[in-house]
Formats: structure tokens, sequence, C-alpha cells
């Protein structure tokens, strides 16, 4: 029976070849009001050794707000030993209209050996028909992937600041996508943490009276906490990108320079210190200061525009968080593809 | 294209981000400021914007009313408002920065004075605190108070921009009681501000079904072929709601459920679904389309209103096992009122795509329960095989829910599991509240988003509003003649209305959907 009240227990253990059944009867047995939902398969796949309770509480706090079929997967890759064992459970939430449960069942897989064998017949064979595919890799990526996965997967999401070797991991990336013969988005979710951050900026230069400004930016200051220095080039990147700089030399591994088309300098600081992933951004423009930082309260951004002699008026925006379940959310929100994502990534490809 | 997607391309920092162009900086005046809709509605919804970060950096709210009252009084009014009726909870930090761009003025509606403060306080407001000469100028006030107020922003140049800039004025409904009224109002608001610059916000398309309606159509290519008087039978549209007249008994006695609602949300709702598809999704475009509709109803003319349209007003009865007064026995109410609170109307619509396709439209206080919909009955499949047992159920229904519990649902049959042959009708349900979790922001914080953004799809243009008084004046004019006035029918608060209601159905041999 879908419990009422969360446990994050993996739930009840079921034999592989019956799965369906199991979850039917599931849903059978509940008693009260529920509704199971689902808009998409959410697969969760981690090398991590206790990742499937881990992953299992955040399938929790995922489906308040994204109703799905999760398959959360942990793999033993070295064991010698060659089996697979198998959960089904729900995650029950009343909700926002208060008035019933809405329910999303999850599949948790314990892989022991041949992972990499074994993991396309698991998904597909458990995937909820005709809905979209997201699969969450966390951690880094193995050679040689599986062509016939990603054949179904819609969005690949994966954190590239948990990659060691960017080049590397990125290269297997970009042959997944190549293998895949649909379109396979994919979501970077160091990118996603920049995305109010890149708001917050953004919104300086709606009003046309402003758009001037960004020919004429000398100067960008990025603070960042240790750790998360492929998140502010990613930053970095996606101004580059979007505003038609070319790098023009590393000064140091703190200070870039870009060249913009009419042939102006922008010299970047990148500034290391604790806080925030990314916790401050400053555009200077002539006399006008554009600056974004983290206010203390930590989940919002204070914004503001210093010009000399108008009086600054600092506005609060929306932060997020940098925990995966909010990350993970902002991405599920989303469509289409980032191709602003693959702009910014090459501008600094070489630099990550 | 609407200006908020225009600007988006001019900002190469836009691309690729998921919440909208912020709008240009403004100032916003609130004519009405100390008023139920100022409190229940604007100002939460004014805040949920700042909290999600929509509203433009540099914004000012002007309250303007007549109460004395200083800045920091308005502010802890809007406070206590906010915490009160707001969508997402209050959080201290945002409030206080979100405050600090609340402002009270005091003046009468007709003191010519009061405007030319308020335009140096504009002014000053723009040079402190950046609002650029972008002025909203929005009429919660009652709409007797409209045509002064009009004047008095004409007289004290408010109505006009300075170049760059811009000047616009959101307008509640009613707009007008009649044709006439209406034409009046128009050429006042006219005079002042012209149609451009003129929003007529109709609270029912802010709504997220609303304007899934166009996306359910134009979107998805199985229903539109389906779309037609070959394939539908008839359409209904329900809006019905428990409360009665509340505190609104001195409007209400002088408007009615036909004036009240139909004439703007059940008008536009038909339009959403009636409409021709638009050449693209500019703001003329698609109102292009809507007026279309309403100028292909049929008039409902002289005895005709008799046999196509049902007026009932609610007696003493229950609702949810609670005793309520009748309408007559509500305060401020004249114990003879014939106003009705309840009406149905039988409608045709004039044109190929839906010739010889009776809508249904009914909206009524005191009903058991709270619901707006809409649902497209299609035409049965032949009665043979499978049908014959079933040729008197609607077979195909889709529902298209307004509020609550906003969402799509389609009605089909299907073979009861067994050994014998037994169909039943079963149902496919899509509901906003389970598929997305984010919750929908409210119609108003859309509408004034838009209105900010400049972008007029969502608002209803001159030429629809005096079309839809077109089709409504005859009606009520055969209901105040003198000699044969249809009937008004009386229903027990907590039914579905009058029964007269269900006969106006039940002579196409159709019933209202059960709700």
């Amino acid at each position: 029976m879908p419990a009422a009240a969360e446990t994050y227990s993996l739930g009840a253990p079921v034999e592989i070849g019956k799965i369906e059944q199991e979850l039917k009867k599931l849903w059978q047995e509940g008693e009260g009001a529920i509704t199971r939902a689902s808009l998409m398969n959410l697969a969760a796949y981690s090398e991590q050794p206790g990742s499937l309770n881990d992953n299992t509480q955040l399938m929790a706090k995922i489906t308040e707000d994204h109703a799905c079929r999760a398959i959360v997967i942990e793999a033993d890759c070295p064991s010698e030993e060659n089996r697979v064992d198998a959960w089904i459970s729900a995650h029950c939430h009343v909700s926002h209209t208060g008035n019933k449960q809405v329910c999303s069942e999850q599949i948790s897989f314990l892989l022991k050996g041949g992972c990499t064998t074994q993991l396309p017949s698991i998904i597909l064979s458990n995937l909820d028909s005709d809905l979209p595919f997201y699969l969450w890799w966390q951690g880094e990526l193995h050679d040689p992937m599986d062509a016939q996965l990603w054949e179904w997967v819609d969005r690949f999401i994966y954190d590239s600041h948990d990659w060691k070797n960017f080049p590397a991991q990125m290269a297997l990336v970009e042959t997944a996508q190549r293998e895949a013969k649909q379109r396979l988005v994919l979501c970077d979710l160091n990118w996603t943490r920049l995305d109010n951050l890149r708001f917050a900026l953004a919104q300086f230069f709606d009003h046309p009276a402003s758009h001037h400004r960004l020919a004429k930016v000398s100067k960008v200051q990025i603070d960042f906490a240790p750790a998360f220095r492929s998140t502010s080039l990613l930053f970095v990147g996606w101004l580059a990108a979007q505003l038609d700089w070319k790098i023009d030399a590393v000064k140091s591994s703190r200070e870039l320079r870009f060249t913009e088309t009419a042939g102006q300098h922008i010299d970047v600081e990148l500034r290391e210190h604790d806080g925030q992933p990314v916790h401050g951004v400053t555009l200077t423009s002539g006399d006008v200061e554009f600056g974004v930082t983290y206010a203390n309260c930590g989940d919002l951004l204070e914004v503001s525009r210093v010009q000399t002699g108008e009086k600054r008026i600092p506005q609060l925006l929306p932060a997020g968080n940098n925990d995966p379940v909010d990350l993970i959310s902002e991405e599920l929100i989303r469509g289409g593809p980032h191709h602003v994502y693959l702009n910014a990534l090459n501008c600094v490809r070489d630099l990550l | 294209m609407n200006r908020s997607a225009e600007q988006q391309q001019l900002n190469p920092l836009r691309e690729g981000l998921s919440t909208r162009a912020v709008p240009q900086p403004c100032s916003i005046v609130i004519f009405g400021a100390t008023g139920d809709l100022t409190h229940r509605k604007l100002i939460p919804a004014l805040y949920n914007l700042a909290a999600d970060g929509e509203l433009p950096p540099a914004v000012a709210i002007i309250g303007f009313a007549r109460r004395p009252k200083s800045d920091d009084d308005f502010r802890k009014e809007m406070e206590e408002a906010v915490r009160k009726f707001s969508r997402q909870a209050v959080r201290d930090e945002i409030w206080k920065t979100f405050s600090q761009s609340l402002f009270y003025h005091q003046s009468e509606f007709g003191d010519e004075a009061g405007y030319k403060s308020l335009a140096e306080r504009l002014e000053k407001t723009d040079t402190e605190r950046g609002t650029r000469g972008n002025r909203l100028f929005y009429f919660a006030a009652g709409p007797d108070q409209f045509e002064t107020i009009l004047k008095n922003l004409k007289t004290a140049g408010l109505n006009r921009a300075k170049e760059g800039s811009w000047a616009r004025v959101i307008i509640e409904k009613p707009f007008g009681t009649d044709l006439a009224s209406a034409r009046e109002l128009n050429r006042i608001v006219n005079d002042a501000f012209e149609e451009s610059q003129t929003f007529r916000i109709d609270h029912f398309l802010g709504k997220e079904t609303a304007q899934n309606i166009l996306v359910l159509r134009f979107a998805n290519a199985i229903f539109e072929p389906l779309w037609n008087t070959r394939y539908i039978d008839h359409l209904e549209i329900t809006a019905a709601e428990t409360l009665g007249v509340e505190a609104r008994a001195g409007y209400y006695e002088t408007a009615g459920a036909l004036r009240d609602m139909v004439q703007n949300h059940l008008i536009q709702l038909l339009c959403l679904v009636a409409m021709e598809p638009p050449t693209d999704l500019r703001a003329d475009s698609i109102r292009d389309e809507k007026v279309k509709v309403v100028r292909s109803l049929r008039r409902i003319v002289g005895s005709e209103v008799a046999k196509s349209v049902v007026r009932a007003q609610y007696a003493e009865g229950a609702i949810g096992g609670q005793p309520v007064p009748g309408y007559r026995q509500e305060k401020g109410v004249d114990p003879k009122s014939m106003t009705e609170t309840y009406v149905a109307l039988r409608i045709n619509i004039d044109n190929w795509r839906w010739a010889d396709v009776p809508v249904y439209m009914r909206v009524g206080k005191r009903l058991p329960k709270s619901a707006t919909e809409i649902s497209v009955h299609f035409k049965k499949a032949p009665a043979v095989l499978f049908n014959k047992e079933t040729v008197k159920i609607d077979q195909n229904v889709l529902v298209i829910r307004i509020q609550p519990d906003e969402g799509i649902s389609l009605r089909m049959l299907a073979k009861i599991p067994g050994t014998s042959l037994r169909i039943e009708p079963v149902k496919m349900d899509f509901h906003y509240g389970t598929s997305f979790g984010k919750a929908s922001p409210e119609a108003y914080e859309r509408l004034l988003l838009d209105a900010m953004s400049g972008d007029a799809t969502l608002f209803a243009r001159r030429d629809e509003v005096e079309e839809a008084w077109t089709f409504i004046d005859p009606i009520e004019e055969a209901w105040h003649t003198k000699n044969d006035a249809p009937e008004l029918y009386f229903y027990p608060a907590g039914s579905w209305g009058p029964e007269a209601a269900d006969d106006l159905l039940a002579r196409d041999g159709h019933a209202w959907r059960r709700l």
C-alpha cells in the first residue's frame, strides 16, 4: 500500500521479472483517495555505496513537485558477484490543492558486477511507456557507454562540477549525443547552478536604454567558492558567447582577457573565497557598475546598478539553492535544448 | 510577437532563460487604493511578482485614495493584506525591500490639485527611483469615478508620456451597463488614452487554463480537425458559485448575472473555444479572431428571449447543509427585486465552423458547488454495433476545467471487463495540480505583468466589449419591457437552478453536464 507519510524506505523487494505486476498490486491495495501520477521517467544512476538510500530521499522530495516514475540505481561495478536486487515503493504527497494524495512510484535496483552491460536492459524494461526519459548520471562516466541506452534518453542530466577530467568526460557525453538517434538534450547541473545569477544579471539589460552598456563592458569580477572554479568559468563562457567576446589572453589562473568585436578589451578577474558556488558578479560598463551578490540570508540575491550621482536601490531576487533537489527541479521544469550552455561551454572549453 | 519577446531578442543575455523579460521600470498608480481589490488582489499580486523576481528593478507603487494616510500607514495596511491574501508566504527580507516601493497619495478623485501634485510626485519618483517616466494607472475605484479620474489625469498631462516612455491605463469591469454606456465609457477613456494604451482587464483570461485553451486547440493536431459542426454536437459553459451576493448587493442589484458574468467572462471563454486560428500570436491577431466570434453570435431578440434564455433568482435554501437566505432577503437587496442571480442561454454561432452547434451557457450564484468549466460534447458514433445501448449518453466529452482543480478530461466509452459485452463511459483526466508541481500564478499577477510589458493579448479590446453588449442588450431589453416580459424563475439555494433551464436543453435532446 502506498505510504501516506514519507518513510524513505526502499519498499518491498520484488523479483526482477515481476516488477510491473507488483506495481499494479501496490496501487490496487492502496487505501483512501490517491492518484498515481507520472509525467516522466526519471532514472538516477550512481556508483557511490549507499546512494540507493540517499537517492530515495532525494526522489521523495523531487516527486513533491514532479510526478514521475523514479528509477534509482546503485551500481557496485567491481563486485565479482553478478546479480540484481530490486524493490518497489511509492512517494505520496498531498497535492497543492490539498484535497488528494498524489503518488509517484519508485523502482530501486542494486546492481552487482557487469554494470554497463546490465544497465540498458534494466532501464529499458522498466520505463513507463510513452513518457520522456530523463537520465541523471551522478559522478564520472565510463567508457564505453551503451549506444542502445542513449537512443532512449531525452534529457541527460549530469554535474560537470563532479568531474576530475572535464575534457575526457565531455568527450564521452558528446559521443553519447552523437550516438543518440533522436535529440538528446544535455543538462549540466553546474550550468543550472547559474540560472538565477544569469537571470539577475540579464534583467539589467531588458530596457532598450541599457543595451548599449553591454558593448562597453570593460571589467568583470566573479567571486567563487573553492572547488567551483568550473562554475565560474561557465559564467564567463556565457558572457563571452552571448556578447561575442573572444579569448585574448590567460594572464594567470585568476586573470583572463577577452576582446569584443570592436576591439575593446574586457578583463575578467576570478576571485576564490568561501561562500556560495558563485557568490558575486560585478560587471563594469563605463561609469556604471552592475552588481549581483548573495544577500546575507543565503537564498536571495541582492542586485544593484550603481552610477555616479544616482541613488543605489538594491532589489532582492530569488537565488535558488545549491542542493540537488532544487537543481534537478529547476532542470525538470524546463523544456527545449540548452544551446546557450553549449555555446558558453565552447567559449571556455580549453580552460575547464 | 509581444513586446516582452521583442525585448528579449534585443537583450542577448536573455537567450535561453526560462523566465520572461522583466518589464521596463515604471510607476504604478492605483486609484482606489484603500478598496477591497487593492487589498485582496493587486498588492498581493505585485508582492508575488517581486518575490519571484519578475518586477522591474525600479518600480514605485502609488496608492491614490481619499482617506488621509501616510506612506507608513499604507505600507502597514498593505503588509497585513499581503500576509492574509498572498499566494506565497511573506518573507520579511523581500517585504522590507518591496514595501519601500509603496507610497500613498491622498486626494479626492475630483480634486484637480491632487493630480497636479501626483504629477510632481511621479516626476520626483522618476529621478529618485529610476522609473523613467513610465506610468501605469490602475482604476480599482468604482466605475462612477472613471470619468472624473480620466479627465483629471488628462488635465494634469498624465495621459501622455514623454518620448521614449509610456503611459497605460488598466480598467476593471464593468465596461458599461449596456452598449450606449460602454460606448460612452470607451469615448471617455479614448479621449484621454489611445486604444493601444488601454487595458480592459478580465481576470478569467489571466487564468492558466483559459490561456491553455489555445494551446490545447492549436498545439495538438488531434483536436482541431474535429473542432467543428461535423463532429461537435454542442458546447456547454458553466460558471457556478456557492456564494451569494455577499457585500455586493448595491452593484449586483443594478447588474445581475447576465451583465456581471455573461457579457464579459463567459463570452470571452466562448471566444477562445470558438475562434479561428489566428495568423500569429500578436495581441491584435488573437483579438481580431475573438471579435469575429462575438459578431457571429445570433442575436436573441423579442419573443426569442423567452425561448432561449432563462433567468432566475435564488430563494431560501441550504449550501453544504447550512441554511442560507434567499436573494430578496439579503442585506441591501430590494425585497421585490427582479434581478437575476442565475441565467441560462442557448446560443447559436452563425459561422461556417459552428453552424447548427448550440452553445449552452449557465451562470449562477448559490449553486451546489463552485466550478467553472467548458465542455465540448462530440457527436455520437452511429448507433450500430456497440452503440445501440449507449445511444442516450454523451459518448465523448472533452472538459476544460477553468476553476477550481484546473485541468482537462476526456470521456470515452470502454468495455467493462468480463465475458459479456457491457460498455461504460470512462474518463482520462489531466490535473494541473497533479502534473505540474509548480503553483500557477494568480490571474492578476500575469495580467499586471502583461500590462507593464505592453502585451494586450489577455485584455479585452474596445470592439470586443461593444460587440458583446450588442448581444446582451436585446435580452436585457426584453426582460425590462412592461408587457410580456419573460418570467423570472426561482430556485432554492443549493440546487442547480430552475427546471426551465433543464427544459432549455431537453428541448434539443440534451442535458446539463453533471458537475
